[in-house]
């Protein structure tokens, strides 16, 4: 049979074999979501799983988050070299989460496993899942630390499974050092559990077409990737495209953090340079290499085609330079607990670099931070330490049809989130209100998305951690559309607001809430060309205020009949002196 | 003279099935559905069924009624103007959902637009904590007030999911009194009725859906009575639901919900009840169509069962399995893969050159090439006639002539020659995609819930399941395919065997070494109670009543569930043990570890009332004799033969039972065609189902 290929892969087996691997990957999704125990992984799904050939290239991913994106192929691959293939044997498992060199975050754990078949080592599959808790100075592991030693206990790649069995020593090694010991065995055994998934259907693949077969395939999914991903590079406009931006404040100052990007897109490829961001602090707004290779690895992916796959192929064809000791590669021992917050805004920062030249495709500011929140209470008795972990969504930013969907979660960022009822029957604390923040949209002919606003209430001591931004400064607006309303982080104590900083950890007295509030999503478009109808939908809705509607947007509404409807005249003169 | 009448309302066709309660006969019609109004084609099919069968309506004991009217209202929008109400603080349930987006890289992606929009999201004043206990009394001037916006807004349907009413329905039951009274004649529908399950976004979601084709699906179901009644067919209309027993029309009005998979239930019910009859216990089912291949798995006779389901979603959006848009379901339907790979499916070379099929369809307009109906785009039924599998004169038993020259040309111009393959390597090559991806989806359904595929009879029907079922039970190394007779209307027949089932649920979140028997036992019994009332308020007689008691459980902090069968008996502890022992062996099953020294936990108590129908009996064939002769022969194309073989074609109206053939063969009838590979044996069974297995005779 004649072939397109050039590895001698017919293209029959070939598209067979490259769905079974897509599959392989699903799987061990399904698998560590509904067998572990933490909110974060069963409910919210914060984790991602990849299978690597021996050569340790990306073959194939199964999402759930796309900050794992890019940064998995970082870590996973220096994580074997650093342990040694030669060392690592059929049965065995790895676990690290090291940020140095360019790991991640400590919460994010990435659990290895090699695939043989037939004694023929075949590649690698790893799953990587964020831990509520790993340590450190504050419940959840999340806070304004100095050093990474503040912030959990740093696993280097060790053996955590070894012929099959799980290394008591390793395992009870990290447990001790962490909080919610429970919920985090739990978990760990869910990652075991995936790994041996994917091993499975691999090695299934390989009983089922030969390893020969199999591996040659590899490679031609690798070359079939870069073609595709190519293709699509050749429709973009190349140039090269700058823009500054910002993190608001560091989170140990009140100091805000410059970051710069340069996008170069080629036909060939895309390089990134970040030369000109801030040199790294003493505070957690620290990327590394992998988190910022992962903020471009993600931007790139939205501007191809969605049925473009994503392994090697994709990846080779991305470039960075990122100074290192700056605030987008940070070196050790910088804390990194909040370098997804840059991470976050260094996709901002590229998206507001293109879109004058792909006014079409891309969003006006988005939410843009993580968001996170985490606390903690001790039960004395019952000897039992609980954590917990959320994570807020925003608004959107408006688009050039449409609207900037309300309270959504953006960029590398895709997790649900927690339940109210089962956070309540969890964690002890009673959530008073989950709700859109009313006029918070930045204005646009398309609006920005609604934020969104979230009230913990306690009743006992407990540590509270936010590590957020966008307090200082709402989501930037495009071609004329405004910013969206900042978003805002306080503690009701008898009745009375107190500001939190962004990033801070703060002790609660029994009867406080914590009020999280976060930002509107830019508009797209200037304000007063918004259709009025939809203005008036949004004001029907209690969305936007009739007021808000006529300041801003030039649109007057009538509620004399207890339902919002268009003043047309009295619109047309709003936007006549407008 | 008695007959069950089932009526199954498709994209295309509605087919009428009826069987001879006494005899075991079954007769069929097919007739144009009518989306205008369903209830046209539903009255032209029964009244076509009858006559040729000179059947009397009198003598018609019970009909049911598979339809998609409740998928496709939310589908198409024509849903309620609804009202939603819930707990103060929580008015934004429904527009923030899950603050996920439904695709990860799209940044022009929209959030699913909830089904009852803000202006009609409002908030009553009280609060209940975890163990149901009321933090804050309701307020009932809050839910009158509540309830004069809503009729000013002029509202057909409320729905109504206050926080924790999963454990404590108190305050939702006095909302729904006050509603009641405020707006009479609009039907209100509680989360602590539809959907009594934790987690307030999926209750209510679940329930918001209930209300929101409350009135069209009651509409229709009183329609499809009137007419029926004018017909002179007083009997029962029963409905399938997703679950797959039926339920009545009155029920299926109040809680429409449970119906909205009503139609790919009934092809795995009819599969599990032919397994039970020919002693095959373990099936995984397989119906393929026009568009879609859809698998499900039945085990010791029962066909699984999940609540992670969506309605209204698009494909893209799955992770691993998952579908982040669409409206979230907590009802129970019968679990099935479905992927986009169906006659229809179309093939084509992507951007890096290579050979795809699907997820894009031709449908039944234009269709494919061979259609001769505008269709330009090669799909898997084109490669099918190039390949010699269907018969270009004998389609839908001739009633269209398929062109297998514009097929061919198709497949050379817009795959073969941009691939630098011939034109039969390519059509070959297209059927094998479409195979791979249905053999993952078999993969899906078995070993990713830990079944082995090889323990397992493969069912196939649906008008192009039998065409690609032996190549699968090849590849997925499955030792017996069983074909049923006349597979286009086989699903059809699933609704004439059905049991009238009613799901219920209990929240009991107990650790199990704190577990009170007798408190298991008495939630049990009432729901036993309730159950049988309702089943007997039907006219189900009580002796073919029975239960089916489950308990959801889980390892103390985990938040999916295994549904586990109670050991038989009163619950009085001593079964606590096995209990156990069942939900360790399943975890390891389900994903692979167990941890037999960890605290377990029960969530909820399940219980299933079953009235038994009793199934009607299998016709055996009217002739036996071993041989069986080809009307003809064709070239037909096998790969594993090295190209085409000259292959007899069986007319299976014309097989005897008992008849023993070799492949290659294709077997013809009306509705379908079954291709046997080389190196399979087909038998005949004394029912007229094939049997295929390997090796030859």
């Amino acid at each position: 049979m004649s072939s397109t290929t050039g590895v001698g892969v017919d293209p029959i087996s070939f598209e067979v074999i490259r769905n079974a691997l897509i599959a392989a990957t699903d799987e061990m999704v399904l698998a560590l979501k509904r067998s572990a125990y933490s909110t974060n992984i069963k409910t919210r799904s914060d984790f991602s799983t990849c299978f690597f050939d021996r050569d340790l290239r990306a073959i194939a991913q199964g999402f759930a988050q796309p900050v794992h994106l890019g940064s998995m192929v970082q870590q996973t691959p220096r994580a074997i070299r650093t342990y040694g293939p030669e060392n690592i044997a059929e049965g065995d498992m790895i676990i690290t989460n090291d940020p140095y060199p360019s790991g991640v975050h400590l919460n994010d754990v990435t659990l290895i496993a090699p695939v043989y078949h037939e004694g023929v080592l075949l590649g690698y599959v790893a799953n990587i899942a964020h831990h509520v808790d790993v340590g450190g100075g504050a419940p959840a592991s999340i806070g304004a630390f100095r050093e990474v030693f503040q912030e959990g206990v740093i696993i280097p790649p060790v053996k955590i499974v070894r012929e099959g069995k799980i290394v008591q020593d390793i395992f009870k090694l990290v447990l001790s050092q962490i909080r919610s010991k429970h919920e985090t065995a739990g978990d760990l055994r869910a990652q075991v559990a995936a790994n041996n998934t994917g091993v499975r259907r691999i090695t299934e693949l390989a009983a089922r077409h030969g390893s020969d077969l199999l591996l040659r395939t590899m490679d031609e999914l690798v070359l079939y990737t870069e073609r595709r991903a190519r293709a699509e590079l050749a429709k973009l406009p190349h140039g090269v495209y700058e823009c500054e931006g910002f993190v608001d404040t560091d989170g140990y100052t009140d100091e805000t953090v410059y970051l710069r990007a340069k996008v170069e897109l080629r036909p060939d490829g895309v390089h990134f340079d970040f030369a000109g961001c801030d040199p790294q602090r003493r505070a957690p707004v620290n990327a590394t290499y992998a988190m910022t290779y992962s903020a471009c690895a993600y931007a790139v992916k939205c501007l191809l085609d969605p049925d473009t796959p994503v392994n090697d192929g994709f990846y080779r064809l991305l470039s960075l330079d990122a100074p290192p000791g700056t605030v987008a590669n940070c070196t050790w021992p910088a804390p990194v607990v909040g370098g997804w917050e840059t991470q976050t805004r260094l996709v901002e920062i590229i998206f507001k670099a293109l879109i004058p030249s792909m006014p079409d495709q891309l969003p006006a500011g988005t939410k843009g931070m993580m968001a996170q929140a985490g606390f903690g209470s001790l039960d004395i008795e019952a000897g039992k330490y609980t954590c917990f972990y959320d994570t807020f969504a925003g608004g959107y930013g408006g688009r050039h049809a449409s609207d900037g969907p309300d309270a959504v979660q953006a960029h590398g960022q895709n997790t649900e989130n927690a339940p109210i009822e089962e956070t309540e029957l969890n964690y002890p604390v009673r959530i008073v209100g989950l709700s859109l923040v009313e006029n918070s949209d930045g204005p646009g002919t398309f609006r920005g998305g609604l934020g969104l606003r979230k009230d913990y209430l306690f009743d006992r001591h407990t540590t509270f951690t936010v590590l957020a931004d966008r307090d200082k400064a709402g989501p930037w607006g495009a071609f004329g559309g405004q910013s969206g309303l900042k978003a805002e982080y306080v503690v009701i104590r008898n009745g009375e607001e107190i500001r939190l900083n962004a990033k801070s950890t703060v002790e609660l007295e029994p009867g406080d809430i914590v009020s999280c509030r976060t930002c509107g999503g830019g508009g797209y478009g200037p304000a007063e060309k918004r259709d009025p109808e939809r203005v008036v939908r949004d004001v029907r809705e209690g969305k936007v205020s009739a007021e808000r509607a006529r300041d801003i947007y030039r649109v007057a509404v009538d509620l004399s009949s207890g339902r919002a409807e268009l003043d047309e005249a009295a619109t047309r003169d709003l936007r006549r002196t407008a | 003279m008695s007959v069950r009448l089932a009526i199954d309302i498709g994209g295309t066709f509605t087919d009428a099935t009826l069987i001879d309660e006494e005899t075991g006969k079954v007769s069929i019609a097919k007739v144009l559905s009518t989306p205008f109004d369903p209830s046209v084609g539903f009255m032209a099919a029964t009244e076509r069924i009858l006559t040729d069968s000179g059947v009397l309506a009198g003598d018609v004991r019970f009909v049911v009624h598979g339809t998609t009217v409740a998928t496709n209202a939310i589908i198409e929008g024509k849903v309620a103007r609804g009202g939603f109400i819930t707990t103060d603080g929580f008015r934004d349930l429904l527009e923030i959902a899950r603050q996920t987006r439904p695709s990860l890289y799209d940044t022009q992606f929209e959030k699913t637009p909830p089904l009852v929009p803000r202006d009609r999201a409002l908030t009553v004043i009280e609060r209940l904590g975890p163990g149901g206990e009321v933090l804050k009394p309701l307020d009932d001037a809050s839910v009158r007030e509540a309830a004069a916006r809503l009729r000013a807004e002029g509202v057909e349907a409320v729905a109504v999911c206050l926080l924790h009413a999963y454990i404590n329905p108190a305050h939702e039951k006095r909302v729904g009194e006050i509603l009641a009274e405020e707006l009479p004649g609009i039907p209100i529908s509680l989360s602590s009725e539809v959907a009594p399950e934790f987690r307030e976004y999926l209750r209510a979601s679940t329930t918001v859906i209930n209300s929101a084709i409350r009135p069209v699906v009651g509409r229709y179901l009183e329609n499809i009575e009137k007419r029926l009644a004018e017909a002179g067919v007083t009997a029962e209309l029963l409905v399938m639901q997703s679950s797959g027993g039926v339920f009545t029309s009155g029920a299926a009005a109040r809680k429409p919900v449970f119906m909205v998979e009503s139609g790919p239930a009934a092809g795995v019910i009819a599969s599990a009840n032919l397994g039970s009859q020919l002693g095959y216990p373990d099936i995984l089912s397989f119906d393929m169509g026009g568009t879609t291949a859809k698998v499900g798995l039945i085990q010791k006779g029962s066909p699984s069962i999940t609540k992670d389901y969506s309605v209204g979603s698009h494909a893209g959006g799955a992770v691993g399995g998952q579908s982040l848009s669409g409206y979230p379901v907590r009802t129970p339907v019968i679990d099935l893969v479905e992927i986009g790979a169906g006659g229809g499916s179309i093939a084509w070379v992507d951007s890096g050159g290579l050979l795809r099929v699907g997820p894009r369809s031709a449908g039944a307009d234009p269709g494919p090439v061979c259609y001769r109906r505008g269709g330009t785009d090669p799909t898997v039924t084109d490669a099918n006639v190039v390949l010699g599998r269907l018969n270009p004169t004998y389609f839908l038993g001739g009633e269209i002539g398929l062109d297998i020259e514009g097929a061919r040309n198709a497949i050379q111009e817009k795959l073969a020659g941009p691939l630098g393959l011939d034109v039969l390597e390519a059509a070959n090559g297209i059927v094998e995609i479409a195979n791979a991806a249905m053999v993952n989806a078999l993969h899906l359904i078995s070993v990713q819930r830990g079944y082995d595929p090889r323990d397992f009879v493969l069912v196939a029907f649906g008008g192009a399941g039998p065409v690609h079922a032996n190549a699968l039970a090849r590849d997925a190394e499955m030792p017996t395919l069983l074909i049923p007779a006349s597979p286009g209307i086989f699903s059809a027949t699933g609704l004439l065997g059905t049991d009238l089932k009613r799901d219920a649920s209990a929240t009991l979140m107990r650790r199990f070494d704190e577990l009170n028997a007798p408190e298991i036992e008495e939630s049990f019994r009432a729901l036993e109670e309730a159950g049988a009332a309702e089943l007997a308020s039907e006219g189900m007689p009580r002796e073919q009543i029975a239960f089916i008691r489950q308990i959801d459980m889980r390892y103390v902090g985990q938040s999916y569930e295994l549904t586990i069968p109670l050991p038989q008996g009163a619950f009085d502890g001593s079964q606590t043990p096995e209990l156990l022992a069942r939900f360790h062996a399943e975890h390891d099953r389900t994903y692979g570890f167990a941890a037999p020294a960890e605290a377990t936990e029960c969530v909820s108590l399940r219980l299933t009332t079953v009235g038994k129908i009793a199934k009607p009996p299998l016709r055996p064939l009217d002739e036996t004799g071993i041989t069986a002769t080809p009307k003809e022969h064709r070239q037909v194309y096998f790969a594993e033969a090295g190209g085409f073989v000259e292959t007899p074609i069986y007319d299976r109206y014309r097989l005897t039972a008992g008849a023993v053939f070799d492949g290659p063969a294709i077997v013809e009838e009306f509705d379908s065609t079954i291709v046997v590979h080389p190196h399979y044996t087909v038998t005949v069974d004394t029912y007229g189902n094939l049997i295929i297995r390997k090796g030859n005779s």
